[in-house]
């Protein structure tokens, strides 16, 4: 139906526009515009003085033209600032649309012309009285973006008015003014805090959260003023719109980092291994949780990282499943949001991997992922790996192998690696996966497969050293020495080289009587593994063409096999070989690497080598000729000791929610640092305000409860407020209140009425709302006993605190 | 929480319109822009990092709709979180007053464009005004009508009508309708991961409940599904009162007036999480079985399934797909399978009605598109392609597909009551499915 009436009518427009156009010539020009009015904005030097024309015409038709071409000039990015001081004069116009895009205009260059912007001060003050709200807030707009700062006075005079104005869209504009002016002239800054704290006041939630950004921009460490505030904002937290909502939490975890006490656990003797204990948490602190709670329920992902953030920083240990299956939900909202939210649960993943793992599905890496995501993604699912789920996770870490990603297939492989040494179950399905790579004809695939066998085969000698046999792993060195053909990869054949090289001589020496009685193999060389030499002479033979990260490996594994058995003659002759190609090699490194070793090979081989031309005939210079357990000991010795440095959890310092998360790079650091707990948190009754106290209690009881609060206020050395005797702020708010009570609110209310109408809701309704009106009652009486056991209570905490969890 | 400013780029990298950047060095866009365009030429064939670090202070995030790009600059501690809802809010704004975003769209509007920018966004990168519905008031939508009057002059003189004088933030005051209606569009999003051995590695459902209010006055709603137990993981426009539905999963609001999101949520059926036991299996066997009960119970299954030969030789591969639809029929559907680098030379068939084949992004991608596909039938690709080494192609099969009229949730709409006005509403409720798999080759 609507969709009709609306045909109906556009359709009826288009017909007159068409008469129109036949009839009214003179207009013809100004429908081409209405058509296509971007492309025919061009400043050609006709059009500027068309646009001059049009501004000073008296006919608001032609003025609303000008300005939007000079708008549309603007968004082009060119610099239309001759035409302020026209455009200023129309800054008076009755046409709202006119007043609006002349505002538009000068908050563009307010900035940039201060002194033609001056010169129009009086207009803009006297739009502060409009009766539009819009024209209200654009002139403050304009006047805070006036860079002068002689007229500091007259903006904050300016921002005082609006922060009590009677719309709250003006006062939310008002709130954000006030960093500008701070900016401007930081003399004005007890002014402006006075201002915040009236805004603070502000009974309906939409300016809360520029409340909060200019109380963090100018004041962040006067969370003092927030006291009066505290309970209320944290109550109409759930009304503050989506931004705001963000602004508003970082300022309440701040206040609660510093004013409150940190929630304590205590750990039970018969704690599950979970590590669940009793915990105390402070009731200000609980109710700001309980606030947030329903706010990880917003569409909005902002809002609901900041409410996890909150949640992860403040709660005791037993809030922290209620953010995983939001924090999952986040992942399923975007590509961009899942980059950032995958770096968060990456943070939060590591103080409770056992909440995220079983939920590892969801993390599943998409061949269409980023190349960050992709990496977070295997980096979660190696922290959620456990015995319980390493067998899924380690096919999908060889299914990532395949990827066309180079970074994922890297990572994915070094998964594997890791996945090894944390589950040792594991460790022999791991071993054939990566001796499956190797196989593989991408260089990519084998060359990492090498890099991590390789530190296996490391850690593995070191951590079985005796006790163990080393079999497995040295078949591993065999398997991967059987195929060093297939290895193309420079850095994956060094890699195979040093491993034949190191381990040539271990499984020699138990191994060598059953070589010896195959028939046919030839006998092999004593104290050497079979495929060692083979390893060396097919290297030997393939040496110029080898690069030269190989080619260092090749002269080391020459070395090396010469001193475990220096009596062999085909050794010998080879290493001869090796040698006098390394010394005439083009590269210096390879040259003086051939020397050193063949220096240091003199005093093993003796005179064995005696006459051979080369570099052997060097060793009579002299110097001290070490033996061949002492060269031994210096070549193979102190190898096992690297270490893979564990990249993984490498990010600890990195904050919830911010940039520096996210890119993993250090950004500027500015003044939000976030704080972390006080030893003590600040009296709780400075946070009762006259809307806490219980509504029965009022007249009876109260009176000795206030003096308490009061005489507390004194008695808290934390405090920094100068507030003598109940704040000043507690005494206004009930005569405020009937005044900014808002629509919004009655709207609210409502809704118990709407569930009136159902019946047989109607009764738990009523029964829930007694039941906080008695918690309410418990609380009042809490406070009056309060007085006489704040001491005992006091010293017990002290012990809690001492004895548990800190 | 403040972006420091936004640049919008046409589908050349272009730019159309971009904030003032009046805190940084006029310098600032041009090195956001240019760190956006280095980064798009070397990201091949894997997507854009959409976080971007520029320099020691910003960052740039951007985000692409309709052929346009949206970068955001942040700098210091601001979470990008923040930028991405923000642009996402902006896009949707652009959306709901253009109907579509396109680059010539916007250069016809750059006026209204423009002061979208400077009502949203304050000039130290708070957003300001963000509800669609206030906006209209500030910001008059560009409309034949309107361009007509102040063609002729007659709308001039139209002043809007007292702006923020609703006292609901996201409803307009003084709606009016001839009929009262409510269109709910219920759009559900299967996205899954296809093992190998054709086993669900994981699939999750999410949904979303569109709606389109045409609704007079200040009309309190009460809505209620037949079967809402199954949906977790809600999230809600901010009119749902969060109570009611923590009470007894209805939804209690005020409407915004026309198109808004009124809730997403996943759709879990039974209580524990999806198809674990098949991912944590045993060993084939075992795997097979489990799948077997878990989809039977889960009730939602892949309603495709995949079988694939890839050989792989030394100077190119050997592609045989076979896609074999299940109970329900399916739309739209769209195979695409990545060749690998310096892939070429691409030769097929497409053994079924109505099937087509192209290749896409220079020569590395194969499409495959079937406009409708039975239920119960068996379509099949075969072809081969060259490639100068040893071809390095994806190791999955990205599938998409749309089934009108149908959710996998089967959620029902059991009751519409209004509240609050005196006339009886005319409620229209329709289902949707995607489909986004990944089949494991």
């Amino acid at each position: 139906m609507a969709g009709l009436n609306l045909n109906t009518i556009t359709e009826n427009a288009s017909r007159l526009g068409m008469r129109l156009q036949e009839t009214i010539s003179e207009h013809t020009r100004d429908l081409a515009i209405g058509k296509t009015p971007g492309s025919t904005y061009l400043d050609t030097p006709e059009d500027k003085a068309n646009i001059r024309k049009s501004l000073d015409s008296n006919s608001d038709r032609e003025k609303l033209q000008a300005m939007k071409r000079l708008v549309a000039l603007i968004s082009k990015g060119r610099n239309v600032s001759e035409y302020f001081p026209l455009v200023v004069k129309s800054v008076a116009s009755p046409s709202l649309e006119v007043r609006k895009l002349v505002y538009i205009f000068l908050l563009r260059y307010a900035e940039s012309e201060p002194d033609l912007a001056l010169l129009s001060i009086n207009t803009f003050q006297k739009d502060l009285n409009d009766p539009n709200p819009l024209i209200r807030a654009m002139a403050l707009r304009v006047l805070s973006g006036i860079k002068v700062g002689m007229i500091g006075g007259i903006v904050v005079m300016a921002v005082r008015k609006c922060a009590a104005d009677n719309s709250p869209y003006v006062r939310k504009v008002a709130a954000l003014a006030i960093p500008k002016c701070y900016q401007l002239d930081n003399n004005h800054l007890p002014e402006l805090i006075s201002i915040i704290q009236t805004l603070l006041r502000d009974r309906s939630p939409l300016s809360l959260g520029s409340t909060s950004v200019a109380f963090l921009t100018i004041c962040p460490t006067r969370l003092d003023l927030l006291h009066q505030h505290y309970r209320r904002l944290c109550r109409t937290l759930v009304d503050v719109d989506e931004w705001g909502q963000v602004d508003l939490m970082n300022l309440l975890m701040r206040y609660a980092r510093v004013m409150l006490p940190r929630p304590i656990v205590t750990m039970r003797a018969d704690a599950g291994e979970e590590g669940e204990g009793e915990e105390e948490v402070d009731k200000d602190l609980e109710l700001l949780l309980g606030c947030v709670e329903p706010l990880v329920q917003s569409r909005n992902p902002a809002v609901v990282m900041a409410t996890i953030k909150l949640i992860y920083y403040l709660g005791p240990p037993s809030s922290l499943p209620k953010v995983v299956q939001p924090l999952f939900r986040l992942l399923t909202i975007s590509k961009e949001v899942e980059r950032c939210a995958l770096v968060y649960m990456r943070i939060i993943a590591r103080r409770a991997p056992h909440l995220f793992a079983p939920f590892y599905t969801k993390i599943l890496v998409r061949a269409d992922d980023s190349t960050p995501v992709k990496r977070d993604k295997v980096k979660l699912l190696l922290t959620f790996l456990n015995t319980d789920n390493y067998q899924a996770l380690l096919r999908e870490f060889i299914d990532y192998a395949d990827d066309v990603d180079d970074q994922l297939v890297s990572e994915s492989i070094q998964a594997i690696g890791h996945c090894a040494r944390l589950v040792p179950d594991s460790t022999q399905q791991c071993l054939t996966a990566l001796l499956n790579f190797i196989k593989s004809p991408h260089d990519v695939v084998v060359s990492n497969a090498v890099l991590v066998l390789k530190s296996l085969v490391q850690n593995q000698m070191r951590s079985t050293s005796i006790s163990t046999s080393p079999k497995s792993t040295i078949s591993i060195v065999s398997s991967l020495a059987y195929r060093i053909d297939d290895i193309r990869h420079p850095q994956a054949r060094a890699c195979v080289i040093w491993l034949v090289g190191q381990y040539a001589g271990v499984v020699g020496v138990g191994e060598e009587p059953k070589l010896k009685d195959v028939p046919g193999v030839g006998g092999g060389i004593e104290g050497i593994a079979l495929w060692a030499p083979d390893v060396l002479r097919k290297t030997a033979k393939t040496f110029i063409q080898e690069d030269s990260i190989v080619k260092l490996q090749i002269i080391t594994l020459t070395a090396k096999l010469l001193v475990l058995n220096p009596s062999d003659r085909t050794l010998t002759l080879l290493a001869r070989y090796v040698f006098s190609l390394a010394r005439y090699d083009l590269n210096y490194d390879i040259r003086d690497r051939a020397r050193m070793l063949s220096s240091l090979l003199g005093g093993v081989l003796g005179g064995s080598l005696q006459g051979v031309e080369g570099e052997f005939e060097e060793r009579d210079r002299g110097g001290v000729v070490l033996r061949r357990e002492q060269v031994k000991l210096v070549l193979f010795e102190g190898k096992a000791e690297i270490v893979q440095k564990d990249s993984w959890l490498a990010d600890d310092q990195a904050i919830l929610g911010s940039l520096a998360a996210v890119t993993g790079r250090e950004m500027r650091i500015s003044d939000h640092y976030f704080p972390d707990w006080l030893e003590e948190g600040t009296e709780s009754s400075l946070r009762d305000t006259e809307d806490d106290k219980p509504q029965v209690s009022v007249y009876a009881q109260a009176t000795p409860a206030r003096a308490f609060a009061s005489s507390s206020n004194f008695a808290s050395p934390v405090v920094l407020t100068p507030a003598s005797g109940p704040s000043p702020v507690g005494s206004v708010t009930p005569a405020t209140k009937g005044r900014y009570t808002d629509d919004l609110e009655k709207f609210y209310a409502d809704e118990g009425t709407d569930e009136e109408e159902e019946e047989e809701e109607g009764e738990s309704e009523e029964e829930e709302e007694e039941g906080e009106k008695s918690v309410e009652e418990e609380e009042g009486s809490e406070e009056e006993d309060e007085d006489e056991e704040s001491e005992e209570e006091s010293e017990r905490q002290h012990l809690v605190r001492q004895t548990g969890y800190s | 929480m403040a972006i420091d400013g936004l640049i919008i780029l046409d589908n050349f990298n272009r730019p159309i319109i971009q904030t003032s950047f009046q805190s940084t060095s006029p310098a600032t866009p041009l090195l956001h822009i240019d760190a956006w365009t280095t980064a798009l030429a070397k990201a091949d064939p894997s997507p854009v990092d959409p976080v971007l670090h520029v320099d020691a202070h910003s960052a740039c995030c951007h985000l692409q709709s309709g052929g346009i790009t949206f970068l955001a600059v942040v700098s210091g501690d601001v979470d990008p979180l923040f930028a991405f809802a923000f642009l996402r809010t902006f896009i949707d704004i652009l959306q709901e007053y253009f109907d579509a975003v396109s680059p010539a769209i916007l250069r016809d509007n750059f006026d209204v464009v423009y002061q979208l920018l400077e009502e949203t966004l304050d000039s130290s990168g708070h957003p300001l005004t963000t509800s669609p519905n206030a906006l209209r008031d500030i910001v008059l939508p560009p409309s034949l009508l309107n361009k007509l009057l102040t063609g002729v002059g007659a709308g001039v003189a139209h002043q809007t009508p007292n702006p923020f004088a609703s006292p609901i933030p996201w409803r307009k005051s003084a709606v009016r309708y001839n009929s009262n209606e409510i269109y709910f569009d219920i759009i559900e999003d299967l996205r899954a991961i296809v093992g190998r051995n054709g086993v669900p590695l994981s699939i999750n459902v999410y949904g979303k409940v569109d709606a389109n209010s045409r609704l007079s006055g200040t009309p309190d709603l009460l809505l209620s599904f037949t079967n809402p137990q199954n949906l977790v993981d809600c999230s809600f426009h901010p009119c749902v009162r969060l109570p009611r539905w923590k009470k007894d999963n209805s939804l209690s609001f005020v409407p915004p007036d026309g198109k808004f999101t009124l809730m997403e949520y996943r759709y879990a059926p039974g209580s524990f999480p999806l198809i674990q036991d098949a991912s944590a299996g045993k060993g084939a066997m075992v795997t097979t079985k489990g799948s077997m009960t878990t989809s039977m119970t889960n009730k939602v299954q892949v309603p495709v399934g995949l079988k694939s030969v890839v050989e792989i030789g030394e100077n190119g591969a050997i592609l045989n797909f076979t896609l074999i639809a299940q109970t329900r029929s399916l739309e739209d559907l769209t195979a695409e399978f990545y060749l690998g680098k310096g892939a070429g030379g691409m030769s097929g068939v497409v053994v079924s009605p109505g099937g087509r084949w192209e290749v896409v992004n220079g020569v590395s991608t194969l499409k495959w598109t079937m406009q409708s596909v039975q239920a119960q039938s068996t379509h099949t690709f075969r072809g081969t392609f060259g490639a100068s080494t040893t071809p390095r192609p994806s190791r999955s099969l990205h599938l998409h597909f749309t089934i009108p009229q149908s959710t996998f949730s089967s959620l029902k709409v059991d009751q519409l009551r209004l509240a609050g006005e005196g006339y009886k509403p005319y409620k229209g409720v329709r289902g949707r499915c995607v489909g986004e798999v990944e089949f494991r080759v």
